[in-house]
């Protein structure tokens, strides 16, 4: 409708100036324009003195604004572009030859439509007036002959790279313009801000022309897999399924499994007027191993794309224990309660040092004779070997200065978990209020005041984040999980505290009284993570349920279980993914401490690569120019299968540590995802460079918008607009007004 | 008028009873009840009570008590303010009793049965403190003596864990060192030692034997004290004819017990 308008397309409105051709004053327009409202003013005066002032002054509008007009006409409007030459340029066609353009659309592949498009009249039009050239594009991009004889699918489709590699290409050719002809499926994980940006700085308009559906109905896709790359032996895991769908409701079921054995499923309502929906599964992370896991949604009735259904995750469950370090003040039973929850836990040992009297100390769980003989950490090394730290009803003053900074360390630069209990000595009654941990706590503790523990006992509920958090799952069933925490007996005792801080997170809340207050919160510090426990008194649930009754000790080793688990160690190692569909580029970020914790930034990074059949490669990362304590690398995964990535760190002589990390590299999966038509990301491209959207249906003005480009060899044209529909029908609407009104008063 | 004499003379004992009642109470308690002694107010709170298993049984305590009462509330006052002295503990002045049968003894993870030479547990009881021993409990078992006693000790005590054994503590045992390391398990006499000077109440009740039954994961459940009084060493741990080696190794094993208690 613009362009039958305004006989050009907004793009040429954009990229032209505009101007009078006839080359008369615009001030002369305005005066002439003045003189003529002036002139039928006169007029109207004498001619229609018995009409009133106000219908005079209606005639005087109209008849003024079409006298105006009439010298606008008259002054030559024109749009001075850029526009290529005719011969001198070079246009290039980038086909997508991707597996997804075989989908069938109708009786036809989308690239069938696609060929069909460009042979009826576009390809013709181009080489009018352009050197033509072809290029196919899936994962890499090559020149075509014709597109009569087109090779084998691909199983990606790289849309940035392939652009950027013809304007790499065509860098020493005059490229006027570039047609993108795909379903914009891009599936390469790398189509950033930077590659688009490469593109839009080459100044050639990118045309692009979408093909396939925007919608396919009854489909259910799983897109995405969230999953933490490590668990802990026996512990219970957490994945975040991203599921997308046509927001036409169902019911479908996720399922979880490791190899051929079923770890978890779940029933699925697909809710309408969604079309991405997140759900959550929780499965366990049995013995220690490597874990195979194949995520899979059932199909829809009659879906058509099942491809998309099944999504492949590496889960590592590494072999030892972490270490959890708990201090306690006073022989008290949540001790004895805490020490018996984990005895038989496999992935946390639990060392305990406890002040049974003055001066005197009974330390258990320690592996060496002399672990903690001296009592709690004097040095940051030695405090640093644990990955969680517990603190109970033990007062600040207690810990030196040194030793204080050294808990605030521990979380901030080391990334343990610092756990705080409620006491007659903890939280603010212990003066924590006051000391260097304080400003690391999830919550406000007051400096000096009244007692804020008190030994009446308080019932405990779930929180909304309690509800969806694994340290609180006592069922998988959220509503048996909620019921399992109404049922739980009293706690002994429970302890208040200020106001929460602003990150600060409550999965559980204590109510007495008919007050509620936190009693379970958590949140991220630095590198690691601080919570607060207000209470000593969950050994009642123990105490209060038969003996059978484990929900007490699944409490607590899920909570020592996510306080260590994610505790990084002086050499991490990560991904920028963890499946590679159809793509070899793994990009590899390794992170290298002291053995303070502070950033290592001279160390030699060595990344060994180990395919699943035994073949290994070593490369030396290099460190990063941004960060410190960074170092990255890109290694190629030559084949499908597992990988596991080692990263071992030496300073001088010294090793720093190793880390370990396990992806997959998987074939010919990426293109039976996102099936629909991606008319956003080929909107976008055109748009950003100066080109322009076109649906594979009417590709008949193509060859004729192409030509207005700045690259390339071009000539400055004006293209009149004096002559546009706009203004005749303008015109034509103002006279048609003016001879109604007359009728109407009898002034004809 | 030989009626209103009559109810001249009753009212007149009653009167009697009522005003010298309370002198009694005044004097028994000068005596033996401290300020502090005896059972807690149920609005005490502390993390630790001295709580006593009133266990049914044959009954004949000494001053027309039960058995489960033998040695209080001496002995546990005594004992209290040695465990708050001695250890971090907050512990209560004042003690607890509870009933094998009762729920309430699943808010006392540490009891203390006296005399358990008289105790008779039921089925239900028996099933009860084991279920309180499971959930994690501790029981200290005290001043039995002999083999007659042994025996109506261990009767109930199967009815209890049927299946497991009582051994001895061996001496690598955490009990022996978790506060105060013990190196010696000699007998700990009653008071009659004070005025006969000998350390066994029955002609067999010695050698004394320092034993337990432990759970499934080897933590110590239940500490028997066979030919023992360690109720009596703090019952009169101030009185000077006692010696106070007996005394002070009462103690250490008593705060050993309740942080072992506290800890495994």
């Amino acid at each position: 409708m613009f362009e039958f308008l305004f006989k050009y397309p907004l793009s040429v409105y954009r990229k032209g100036e505009f101007l009078f051709a006839s080359g008369l004053s615009v001030w002369l327009l305005f005066i002439a324009a003045a003189a003529a409202a002036g002139g039928i003013w006169w007029y109207l005066q004498r001619s229609h003195a018995r009409l009133s002032q106000a219908k005079q002054w209606i005639l005087w509008g109209l008849q003024s604004a079409m006298a105006a007009l009439a010298l606008l006409m008259l002054w030559q409007p024109g749009l001075a572009v850029r526009s290529l030459k005719s011969e001198q340029n070079v246009v290039s066609v980038l086909l997508d030859l991707s597996r997804s353009m075989a989908l069938a659309e109708g009786d036809q592949s989308r690239l069938q439509q696609a060929v069909a498009a460009l042979d009826d009249g576009v390809i013709e039009g181009l080489r009018e007036r352009f050197s033509v050239r072809f290029y196919g594009f899936s994962g890499d991009v090559s020149r075509l002959e014709s597109l009569e004889v087109l090779p084998d699918p691909g199983n990606a489709t790289h849309i940035g790279e392939a652009v950027a590699g013809v304007l790499r290409e065509s860098a020493a050719a005059p490229l006027g313009a570039v047609v993108v002809i795909s379903d914009g499926s891009d599936n390469s994980g790398s189509f950033s801000r930077e590659v688009m940006a490469a593109i839009r700085n080459s100044r050639v308009p990118i045309h692009t022309v979408g093909v396939g559906r925007t919608v396919i109905p009854g489909d259910i896709e799983l897109s995405n897999i969230d999953l933490a790359a490590r668990a802990l032996p026996k512990s219970r895991v957490t994945a975040r399924a991203t599921i997308e769908h046509g927001g036409d409701g169902g019911e479908t079921r996720l399922t979880v499994r490791d190899g051929t054995t079923i770890l978890a499923s779940k029933d699925i309502s697909l809710r309408r007027g969604e079309q991405v929906q997140a759900e959550w599964i929780d499965f366990p992370a049995g013995e220690p191993g490597i874990r195979d896991l194949r995520f899979s949604l059932d199909p829809l009735p009659n879906e058509e794309i099942t491809g998309n259904n099944y999504l492949r995750r590496v889960l590592d469950v590494p072999r030892g224990r972490k270490k959890v370090l708990y201090v306690e003040g006073e022989p008290r039973w949540e001790y004895k309660f805490i020490r018996r929850a984990m005895t038989k836990d496999e992935s946390v040992n639990l060392v305990s040092l406890l002040r049974t009297s003055t001066n005197k100390y009974y330390r258990q769980g320690v592996e060496t004779a002399d672990q903690l003989e001296e009592g709690f950490p004097e040095t940051a090394e030695e405090l640093f070997t644990y990955d969680g730290l517990i603190i109970g009803s033990f007062e600040a003053a207690f810990f030196t200065p040194e030793q204080q900074r050294m808990i605030r360390d521990f979380v901030g630069k080391r990334g343990g978990t610092l756990l705080m209990l409620g006491g007659r000595a903890g939280l603010a009654d212990g003066g924590w209020g006051a000391s260097q941990v304080e400003e690391t706590l999830p919550v406000q503790l007051a400096v000096s005041g009244s007692k804020t523990f008190s030994r009446e006992k308080a019932k405990v509920s779930l929180t909304v984040e309690g509800r969806d958090s694994l340290i609180t799952r006592l069922a998988a069933d959220p509503a048996e999980n909620t019921k399992l925490w109404d049922e739980l007996p009293e706690l002994a005792d429970y302890q208040t505290f200020g106001e929460l801080k602003p990150a600060a997170v409550t999965l559980l809340n204590v109510s007495r009284g008919g007050e509620q207050s936190p009693l379970l919160v958590r949140q991220n510090y630095g590198r690691g993570k601080t919570m607060i426990l207000a209470t000593g008194g969950t050994w009642r649930w123990k105490m209060s349920l038969p003996h059978e009754d484990e929900r007490h000790h699944t409490f607590w080793r899920q909570l020592l279980r996510a306080m260590s688990a994610d505790s990084p160690g002086a050499v991490t190692i990560s991904s920028d993914r963890s499946l590679y569909a159809d793509d070899p580029r793994m990009q590899l970020r390794a992170e290298v401490r002291t053995k303070e914790y502070d950033p290592a930034n001279n160390a030699i990074v060595t990344a060994t690569v180990t395919a699943d059949d035994g073949t290994a490669s070593a490369v030396e990362m290099h460190p990063s120019t941004e960060e410190q304590g960074i170092y990255l690398a890109e290694v190629t995964a030559t084949k499908a299968g597992a990988y596991r990535i080692e990263a071992q760190a030496f300073l001088g002589e010294d090793s720093l540590g190793a880390a370990a990390l396990h992806v997959r590299r998987e074939d010919g999966v990426a293109e039976d995802f996102h099936p629909v038509q991606n008319r956003d990301l080929l909107t976008r491209l055109a748009e950003q460079t100066g080109g322009q959207y076109w649906t594979v249906d009417d590709l008949s003005g193509l060859p004729e918008q192409i030509r207005f480009s700045d690259a390339g060899i071009t000539a400055r044209e004006i293209l009149d607009l004096w002559d546009m529909p706009f203004l005749f029908l303008m015109l034509l609407a103002l006279k048609g007004c003016e001879w109604m009104l007359r009728r109407q008063w009898g002034v004809i | 008028m030989n009626s209103k004499r009559s109810v001249l003379v009753v009212f007149a004992l009653l009167a009697l009873v009522a005003t010298s009642v309370p002198l009694i109470g005044q004097r028994f308690r000068s005596r033996f009840m401290e300020p502090g002694m005896g059972f807690a107010d149920p609005d005490v709170r502390a993390e630790f009570f001295f709580t006593r298993l009133a266990y049914s049984g044959y009954g004949g305590g000494r001053r027309g008590r039960s058995s489960w009462t033998t040695d209080w509330p001496q002995a546990d006052y005594h004992f209290m303010q040695g465990v708050r002295r001695l250890t971090g503990i907050d512990a209560a002045e004042g003690g607890r009793f509870v009933q094998p049968v009762d729920d309430e003894i699943y808010e006392y993870p540490w009891i203390y049965a006296v005399e358990v030479g008289n105790w008779v547990l039921s089925d239900e009881e028996a099933a009860n403190m084991r279920e309180y021993l499971l959930r994690g409990g501790f029981l200290m078992v005290d001043d039995f003596h002999g083999g007659y006693e042994w025996s109506d000790f261990m009767e109930s005590m199967q009815k209890v864990f049927p299946d497991r054994p009582v051994v001895d503590i061996p001496e690598s045992d955490a009990l022996m060192t978790i506060v105060f390391d013990i190196d010696q398990k000699i007998q700990i006499p009653n008071v009659g030692y004070a005025q006969r000077g000998v350390t066994w109440e029955r002609e067999d009740g010695f050698p004394a034997h320092w034993r337990g039954i432990y759970d499934d994961e080897e933590r110590l459940i239940v500490a028997i004290n066979h030919n023992m009084d360690l109720g009596d060493a703090w019952e009169h741990a101030d009185y000077p004819l006692y010696p106070e080696r007996f005394t002070s190794l009462a103690y250490r094993f008593g705060v050993n017990y309740v942080v072992y208690a506290m800890t495994h």
